[in-house]
Parts: C-alpha cells; sequence; structure tokens
C-alpha cells in the first residue's frame, strides 16, 4: 500500500468522503483485525478495540506524518489501543465476569473458529495464547508483521534492550511449551 | 525447521482463518458517519476557534491551557445567507468587504452563524458575535471569513485560498508576506501607515507559521495581529477594545529572571485585590517569594473556590463584552473558564507553565 495513496485517502476521508472512508477501510480492516485477534482473546473486547482504532485514526489523524511508512502509523494506533484496553481495570473486571458465566460458550466458538487447524497448529495457537501479554505483543510484531526489533521498540516505546529480552523470553516459552508436546506431534515438528 | 520460521508460518496461516465480523464494519461505519455529523455541525464553530486561538496567544502566549476556548461553550445559532445581508450587525460588515473586495459581490455565503443572539428576530436580543464566510464560485475556492463583534465591528478576518495552491501565501519570502498581509489589513481596517510591524516565526514544528503585530507607534499592545499559515491568512482586532483599565502591574509571574506576563490579564483583578485585601504589587512581593495565589489567599483564610469564582466571573465579563447574555450563559462561561484560572492560581513563579 503506497504512503501517498493512503494519505490522500486519510485526508479526503476527513473531509467527509464516504467512499474515500470505505477503501480505507477495506484496505485496512484484514489486517487490523488480525492483529487486534492475536493480541485480544475475546471477541466482544476486539470488537471494542478495533472500534476504538478506527475512532483514534480519524481524530488524531493530524499526528500523521505522511513521509513515514502508513502501516507502521497504523500499527502504532493499534498497539496503543490495544495496550489502552489492558490498562482499564475495570475493564478486566468485567472480563472476568464474563468468563465466569460464559466459559463454556468462549470455549467452543474459540475452537470453532479454529477447525481448520490441524493438531500442531493448535499447540501453537495455545502457546502463543499462553504468553504473557508484553511477549505476545512483540511476538506477533515479529513473526506476523516482520518487523524488525528496532522498529518494534520504537512502535511499543521501550527501550531496544526490552524488547530483546521480551523477545527471547517469549521465544524461550514458545520452545518450552512445544518442547512438551506429544512425541508423535514432536516428530511432525521435526519432519519439517 | 526452526521454531521461528514454523511460528510465522503458523501466524499467517491462522491470520487466513480470522475474518472480521461484519458486525463490527458496520459499528465503525456507523461510529464514521457520527463523526461527520458532529464534524459538519460543528463547521461554523472552527472560524470561531481560530479567532479564539489567537485571542488566547495573545492573552496567555506560553500556557497551553487545556479547557476549550470558552465561547465555545455557548451554542450558536446557524444563519441563511438572506439573514446575513439584513443583519444589523453583519449588513455592513458584509459592504465593507464588498467595497474592499469588489470581486466577493460575486462570491456566495457558504456558512454564517450567530452566538447568543436570536437571528429571527435582530431587535429582540443582540449576538455577542456573528460569523459569515463567503466563497468563490467554482475558480479556486478563494475564501473569506468575518467575525463580528456585537458592538458591530470586525474582529476577525480569515483570507483563505487567496494564492494559487501551488504557490501558497506561506511560501512567498517576508517581504512578500507582509505586503499581502498589509494590503488586506489596509483594505479591511483602513491605513496602517502609523504602526510599527513585527514579524515572527513561531516556534510550531507540525506548520510553519507567521505572527504579525501591528502596534501603534507609541503603544505597547498590538492593535492588529496577523497569523500567516498555509494558505491562510488571519487577522483579528486587538485594539480598540477598551484596554483593562486595572492593568496596574505587569509580571505576577517571572520566567528565568523576566517578568511573565502570561496570567497578567488574570490577576489584573480589581475584585481579586479586593477579595485578598492586599494591593496588587503587595500582591506581586508575595507571589515573588514562590507562593501561588492560592497559598496567598489561604493565608487569608480564603477559600481556593472564592479565588476562582472571583476570576472567572471577570473574565466571563470580558468575553461576552456587554452583551447581553442570559445567567445560564454567564455561568457556563465562568465554568469554562475553571480550568484556566485554575492553572494560574497555582502557577508558581519560575517555574515552567
Amino acid at each position: 500500500m503506497q504512503n501517498e495513496h493512503m494519505y490522500q485517502l486519510l485526508i479526503k476521508m476527513k473531509a467527509g468522503d464516504q467512499q474515500a472512508f470505505h477503501a480505507m477501510y477495506d484496505a485496512t480492516y484484514q489486517d487490523v483485525y488480525r492483529t487486534v485477534s492475536f493480541l485480544v482473546d475475546h471477541q466482544q473486547d476486539r470488537e471494542d478495540v478495533m472500534s476504538e482504532i478506527y475512532m483514534q485514526m480519524w481524530l488524531s489523524l493530524d499526528n500523521y506524518d505522511m513521509n513515514r511508512p502508513f502501516h507502521f502509523w497504523l500499527h502504532g494506533l493499534v498497539i496503543r489501543q490495544v495496550q489502552r484496553f489492558r490498562v482499564k481495570s475495570w475493564r478486566r473486571f468485567r472480563i472476568f465476569e464474563r468468563i465466569r458465566a460464559f466459559t463454556r460458550e468462549e470455549e467452543e466458538s474459540y475452537w470453532d473458529q479454529h477447525t481448520a487447524l490441524d493438531g500442531t497448529d493448535q499447540m501453537i495457537s495455545q502457546s502463543i495464547r499462553k504468553l504473557t501479554d508484553k511477549q505476545r505483543t512483540v511476538i506477533i510484531f515479529r513473526f506476523f508483521h516482520d518487523y524488525t526489533l528496532e522498529e518494534i521498540a520504537t512502535l511499543l516505546d521501550v527501550p531496544l534492550g526490552t524488547v530483546k529480552s521480551r523477545y527471547h523470553a517469549g521465544l524461550q516459552a514458545l520452545r518450552k511449551y512445544l518442547w512438551n508436546l506429544p512425541p508423535e506431534r514432536m516428530e511432525k515438528i521435526n519432519d519439517y | 525447521m526452526t521454531i521461528e520460521r514454523k511460528i510465522r508460518e503458523h501466524l499467517h496461516k491462522e491470520a487466513e482463518t480470522m475474518e472480521c465480523p461484519p458486525a463490527v464494519s458496520r459499528r465503525i461505519e456507523q461510529s464514521y458517519s457520527q463523526y461527520l455529523q458532529r464534524k459538519r455541525s460543528e463547521k461554523p464553530m472552527k472560524k470561531r476557534l481560530i479567532g479564539g486561538l489567537v485571542a488566547a496567544m495573545i492573552m496567555i502566549p506560553t500556557a497551553a491551557f487545556a479547557a476549550p476556548t470558552l465561547i465555545e461553550m455557548l451554542t450558536r445559532t446557524p444563519m441563511t445567507a438572506e439573514q446575513v445581508k439584513v443583519d444589523e450587525a453583519s449588513k455592513p460588515a458584509l459592504e465593507k468587504l464588498y467595497s474592499a473586495f469588489p470581486e466577493t459581490k460575486s462570491f456566495e455565503i457558504i456558512d454564517a452563524s450567530s452566538l447568543g443572539g436570536d437571528t429571527t428576530n435582530s431587535t429582540n436580543k443582540q449576538a455577542i458575535q456573528t460569523n459569515f464566510a463567503l466563497q468563490e464560485k467554482g475558480g479556486t475556492g478563494k475564501k473569506i471569513s468575518l467575525g463580528i463583534s456585537a458592538a458591530g465591528k470586525i474582529d476577525s478576518v480569515i483570507q483563505e485560498n487567496w494564492e494559487p495552491k501551488e504557490k501558497p501565501v506561506i511560501s512567498l519570502n517576508d517581504q512578500e508576506i507582509k505586503a499581502k498581509v498589509d494590503f488586506l489589513i489596509n483594505k479591511m481596517y483602513g491605513s496602517i501607515d502609523n504602526y510599527e510591524i513585527s514579524m515572527e516565526q513561531l516556534d510550531n514544528s507540525n506548520q510553519k507559521t507567521f505572527m504579525l503585530s501591528y502596534i501603534k507607534k507609541g503603544s505597547e499592545k498590538p492593535f492588529y495581529q496577523a497569523f500567516v499559515h498555509g494558505n491562510t491568512i488571519s487577522v483579528s482586532l486587538i485594539g480598540g477594545e477598551a484596554t483593562p483599565s486595572n492593568m496596574k502591574v505587569e509580571g505576577f509571574f517571572s520566567t528565568n529572571g523576566k517578568p511573565d506576563h502570561t496570567a497578567d490579564s488574570f490577576l489584573n483583578d480589581e475584585k481579586l485585590f479586593s477579595l485578598l485585601k492586599m494591593s496588587p504589587a503587595e500582591l506581586k512581593q508575595e507571589l515573588a517569594k514562590g507562593k501561588t495565589v492560592v497559598e496567598v489567599a489561604a493565608s487569608k483564610n480564603i477559600s481556593k473556590q472564592q479565588v476562582i469564582d472571583v476570576i472567572a466571573k471577570t473574565q466571563a465579563e470580558k468575553e461576552v463584552n456587554g452583551a447581553a447574555v442570559s445567567k445560564k450563559q454567564m455561568e457556563q462561561l465562568s465554568k469554562a473558564l475553571e480550568p484556566k484560572v485554575l492553572q494560574v492560581i497555582e502557577h508558581k513563579t519560575e517555574t515552567p507553565w
């Protein structure tokens, strides 16, 4: 996606061009939604975060420096909104309540969604979900979006060393979880 | 296969299975149209905001106050083009504009609103402020907006897009910019021969902005102030208003040893002095010791709220400038001012704002 093109779309969108909004939304929503899904576990929360992200997008458009990659800015928005969401402790409480009430439903819908994945993939999914939020964010941005650790440090606004330690701790944890796979699955991994 | 590669492939594969529920898209689209609606209804306010910003910058040049421009608190009444043409306050201004820039006669009035007044019956209640904007039909989108005060004076003129798009005003050299601003003021307000003009670039990293101050020889307060940014020149009339008679002491606070005028217009308040039972000079002396106004008041058994009330009331009265405003509107204004007042009275001299 070209920066210039996106920028023009954003400007038009801000001026009230519905079509520009649709073009911009279509170009971004899959990526945003998938990123959010990796970082936020519950469906309702994902939806809330999604809409916050887009709200923020038109509110903070003025801060966008068009010389910088559009995606980088967008992911900055994503990260900030996800983080904002996490620090809202009252919401955590709400989630807690919701989990208690709907544990079964949540579980079912979660696995329904993932029937396309085979056993090993399910293991990896689960392992990634077991990481701490901080580790998970680094892992997702490193492997899903292929950012360098330096870029992640900028996005998260934390020192590079911190990113590195989260990255290594995350990988270590994943290795550990996956090491504990039943033998036949292990072989499958080693086969590749 | 390394674990890194495995994770990468897995994430991309899993991402493929994730579909954004249509409900989310609908919700986002909805909030976008809500945002648009809000934005459209705010349009006439925006113009005033520029004027308001200018005023705030003059009054409080260094402090970044978070509260909304206070006049924004009152609701604006939209006006039609016909109403502008017959309105007591805006008609003379419009005629003035037509004679200054005859080409504007062919422009259409795209936006008009008044604040605090009753446009359906202009004799009934005078507006505190009236704004309208004219735009060239088709063409390059030349636009000019006027703000008119209660007294019928034009207190702001904003000229947009009068230069070719490829070469906006801000891209011209200093001399040319000055000539453009001079021309505009000359046309709208009259001769500026007796004024001294200073031009400075504002420290604004996002957008290059120049501030031009037109000061009458021998006077200290600018009479006109113009801001130039993008393809826009905004001029506001500052002089000509009754200068606060209570400006007795200046520089209640200081920054780096130099007097800081930032809060003077708030603190030069007769009612405040009588509330504190001290002279302006005494207050200045106390503040120089590093106390805040709140602390000075506390030593006299006066609560913070009392101080806020007194200052906010004076400032609100200043803002409406004698126009007829309902009691409720006055209260709203005072309320809106409180955060600003709070910042001033909790400020310590020599500390950054």
